[in-house]
């Protein structure tokens, strides 16, 4: 139960930071506000950047515009994922073989590819990154669900069910796909780091916004140059990805816990 | 002969959600060289702490609180260090219950006994010892190609290797098939007199225990209610404990025409000083007796199997080699009767289970088939009664499923389930509870009123007893009779027990290897089989042992 609640409390903690991150920002993340270069000091807790704006900032508005897309990634592709999982493993046959078959596809071709090609294909900006992140992330997802559910359908209870006159659907959703929840969930707060990952790649590569917003991936890899030199400025927003990702890592251990 | 094992005034407690809880008290036990004592209790008597304590393997995590002595070989464990405790359980030699389970998969039986011997025979020699055929052959085995009676004598060869001054077996047979139960039983008994090794062999069995031991301790709550040697224990018990398991015990012998004795003792923790209730009751009127004539009339038969056959392909052994298919079920064929009570009896892998799950229209026959004439499905209860709730929902609403069918209001549902929680003998409270509260009694009473909630005409029972305490079992059996005569129900109950099939049934089936080899009302099948693999049930049966 304590895993439980220390696993709320960090995930509610990181969506409340990533809500207020604007509010919390000293300065706008765009504009310069003083001379670059500078070390942390009073003014600027972590100084400023290579052309003299508020790095601060910048990582308050990069955790608040990491973080939103990311659970709405995981959010649209655990759903799709286990939508498409459980209806193959319950249905079988050539239903079941169709969507393995579009799983592996999708698992083979190189999602970033895909999913590069979709941004191409409809235009940049964050939410069409979203998108077409979304498009290829739930494959993961389809397999972790249809194994489980699969494995569950061999234990005596699901027998019982049956037995008990149990309608086909009812037996999928409150027999079978509750065994699948703590792997989806363990997995799904494990993918955010990766999530976020991916998303810092598309906007580096100026698939996601454009160059000046403070995206925490292409602010690292930007700053990369400054590492020997002035090396807070790239650690700060690497730092912050390892914040989120850590406590999401964190969530998935305590609800896991909690789980069992 | 001299003591090996001396445990005097050991009390042991755990820590379980935060609070210590006394396991064992005042625990006052010797066991000698050369001699079996069976520690026998219930589940959740403590009868495993104490082995572990023996080993000084309690886990850390439940910060065990032991407190007075036990030696083994003039060796104290309790309190003892690392380094003195392995030097303690090099002169261990231990037996589990899981024996596939307890051998490293990924190793052969030559280099695992191997590790295991210390006085330079070869491991050919001790595989012969215990009994393995062809051991040259099996030493460059896996486990996963071994049987599960394989496995543990492989297990006792380990034990053995070690040159070992006491032998601790928990449960060894516990997870093996009546024949092969048997032989290892008897396999033990002689290691034990050629050694000269002081064995404790930890078993909820009454009848295994009486029949292997030379002493019997006996465990309840925590505390040694009965030493003795096993003729006196069995002969004029003391303790009102043994007295009521005495009395719980169903054997061959035992009076059909009335229910088991089950005391009320057990069930108050044992607290309670007074003399147990040992009494039994008379079976209840059969509902529907009357009209059966009438019913048979016009369908003789409830249920026809009619040359069935069923196939399973085992996976391949290597990548080369056929798949193999098992005839699970080879031309069977089945009639019950409207009301009657059918028992099939076998030893595993004789298909029982496959022939009750085509019954049950869980599975589908590749030839041959299944007429059930009447409107409703037949009910089921499982071997794996904690497995047979899905651990999601409440136990509750798992046994409300079947009503779901009929178009109840929610308060008539709920009020049809306090009602049948009542009559399998369960509280109203547990309605509300997960599985996980539950103990394997009282999931396998919860089976039942899932099972009887709309009463079939037909009920199913895949070794509804099997897994569960003495008492338990029996308060079980009377219960499925009650409820059969009660509802109208007729009864196939598949068991590997020809007693409990004697008890619960009219006629006895026995199978072996996907036939019916032979057939007949209980009691003149008992008393005159005609068939070889009956007569094999009947010998390997722990109260028929000689060893």
């Amino acid at each position: 139960m304590i895993a439980g609640r220390v696993a709320c409390i960090a995930l509610g903690a990181m969506t409340v930071l990533a809500a207020l991150g604007p509010l919390l920002a000293p300065a706008n993340p765009l504009l310069r506000v003083d001379v670059p270069y500078l070390e942390p000091s009073l003014q600027h807790w972590l100084g400023t950047d290579e052309i003299g704006r508020d790095l601060l900032s910048r990582v308050l508005y990069g955790m608040t515009r990491a973080w939103f897309p990311s659970l709405v990634i995981i959010f649209f592709s655990a759903a799709i994922g286990t939508a498409l999982g459980a209806l193959g493993a319950a249905a079988g046959g050539w239903v079941d073989l169709v969507l393995d078959r579009l799983s592996e596809l999708f698992t083979v071709i190189p999602s970033t590819f895909v999913a590069l090609a979709t941004v191409a294909a409809i235009g940049s900006g964050t939410w069409h990154a979203v998108l077409a992140i979304s498009l290829v992330w739930w494959p993961w997802y389809a397999r972790i669900t249809r194994s489980e559910v699969r494995n569950v359908a061999a234990r005596p209870f699901v027998s019982a069910a049956r037995l008990a006159g149990v309608r086909p659907p009812r037996l999928l959703t409150r027999y079978q796909l509750p065994a699948a929840f703590p792997s989806l969930l363990v997995a799904a707060t494990l993918d955010m780091a990766n999530v976020i990952l991916m998303l810092s790649f598309f906007s580096f590569l100026g698939l996601g916004a454009p160059a000046p917003a403070p995206e925490l991936g292409a602010m690292a890899a930007r700053s990369m140059v400054s590492l020997t030199t002035h090396w807070w400025i790239p650690l700060a927003p690497a730092f912050a990805i390892f914040v989120l990702a850590f406590a999401t890592n964190l969530a998935g251990d305590g609800l896991r816990t909690a789980f069992e | 002969m001299r003591p090996i094992v001396e445990i005097t005034a050991l009390n042991v407690s755990l820590h379980r959600a935060g609070r210590a809880v006394a396991v064992l008290q005042d625990i006052d036990l010797t066991v000698r060289a050369g001699e079996i004592l069976a520690l026998l209790g219930e589940s959740g008597s403590g009868k495993s702490t104490l082995a572990l304590t023996l080993l000084g393997l309690l886990p850390d995590a439940s910060r065990p609180l032991i407190s007075g002595s036990i030696r083994i070989a003039g060796a104290e464990v309790v309190n003892a260090g690392p380094a003195e405790l392995r030097a303690l359980r090099a002169g261990i030699g231990v037996v589990f219950q899981d024996p596939v389970g307890s051998l490293n998969p990924t190793m052969n039986i030559g280099r695992q006994l191997g590790e295991a011997i210390t006085d330079g025979r070869s491991p050919e020699y001790w595989l012969d010892r215990v009994g393995l055929s062809r051991p040259r052959e099996r030493l460059r085995c896996l486990p996963h190609q071994l049987s599960g009676g394989q496995c543990q004598r492989v297990m006792i060869a380990m034990a053995m290797a070690r040159r070992p001054v006491l032998i601790i077996a928990d449960e060894p047979t516990t997870a093996l098939d009546v024949f092969v139960q048997a032989r290892i039983l008897q396999l033990l008994r002689q290691i034990a007199c050629e050694e000269g090794v002081a064995m404790l062999f930890v078993t909820h069995d009454l009848g295994v225990a009486g029949v292997l031991a030379d002493r019997l301790a006996l465990l309840h709550a925590g505390r040694l209610v009965e030493v003795g040697e096993v003729k006196d224990v069995l002969r004029a018990p003391a303790h009102p404990y043994t007295l009521s398991l005495l009395a719980a015990r169903f054997g061959l012998g035992v009076d059909r025409q009335r229910q088991l004795p089950v005391s009320e003792f057990w069930s108050n923790n044992g607290s309670g000083g007074a003399r147990p209730l040992v009494s039994s009751q008379p079976w209840p009127a059969i509902r529907g007796a009357d009209q059966r004539e009438k019913r048979e009339r016009a369908a003789p038969w409830l249920l026809v199997m009619t040359e069935v056959c069923k196939r399973f392909v085992l996976p391949r052994r290597s990548l080369f080699a056929a798949p193999v298919t098992v005839k699970a079920l080879e031309r069977v064929s089945l009639r019950v009767a409207d009301g009657e009570a059918v028992a099939i009896v076998g030893g595993s892998g004789s298909g029982k289970s496959t022939l009750l799950r085509l019954a049950a229209g869980l599975d589908q026959p590749e030839e041959g088939c299944v007429l059930y004439s009447a409107p409703d499905r037949p009910q089921m209860v499982f071997q794996d009664a904690i497995g047979s709730f899905s651990p999601w929902l409440s136990i509750g609403e798992q046994i409300a499923e079947p009503l779901r069918l009929l178009a109840l209001s929610g308060s008539e549902r709920r009020r049809r389930v306090a009602q049948t929680l009542a009559r399998v003998g369960l509280e109203a409270a547990l309605c509300d509870a997960r599985v996980n509260r539950l103990s394997g009694g009282q999931c396998q009473r919860a089976a039942l009123a899932r099972a009887i909630i709309v009463p079939p005409r037909l009920l199913l029972c895949d070794e509804a007893v099997s897994a569960v305490d003495l008492h338990v079992a029996a308060a079980l059996l009377n219960l499925i009779g009650v409820l059969r005569r009660e509802l109208g129900m007729a009864l196939i109950f598949v068991t590997h027990d020809l007693a409990a099939a004697r008890f619960v049934a009219e006629r006895i089936i026995v199978m072996e290897a996907g036939h019916i080899v032979e057939c007949g009302p209980s009691e003149a099948l008992i008393e005159h089989p005609t068939h070889a693999a009956t007569r094999r049930l009947l010998d390997s049966m722990p109260d028929r042992l000689a060893l």
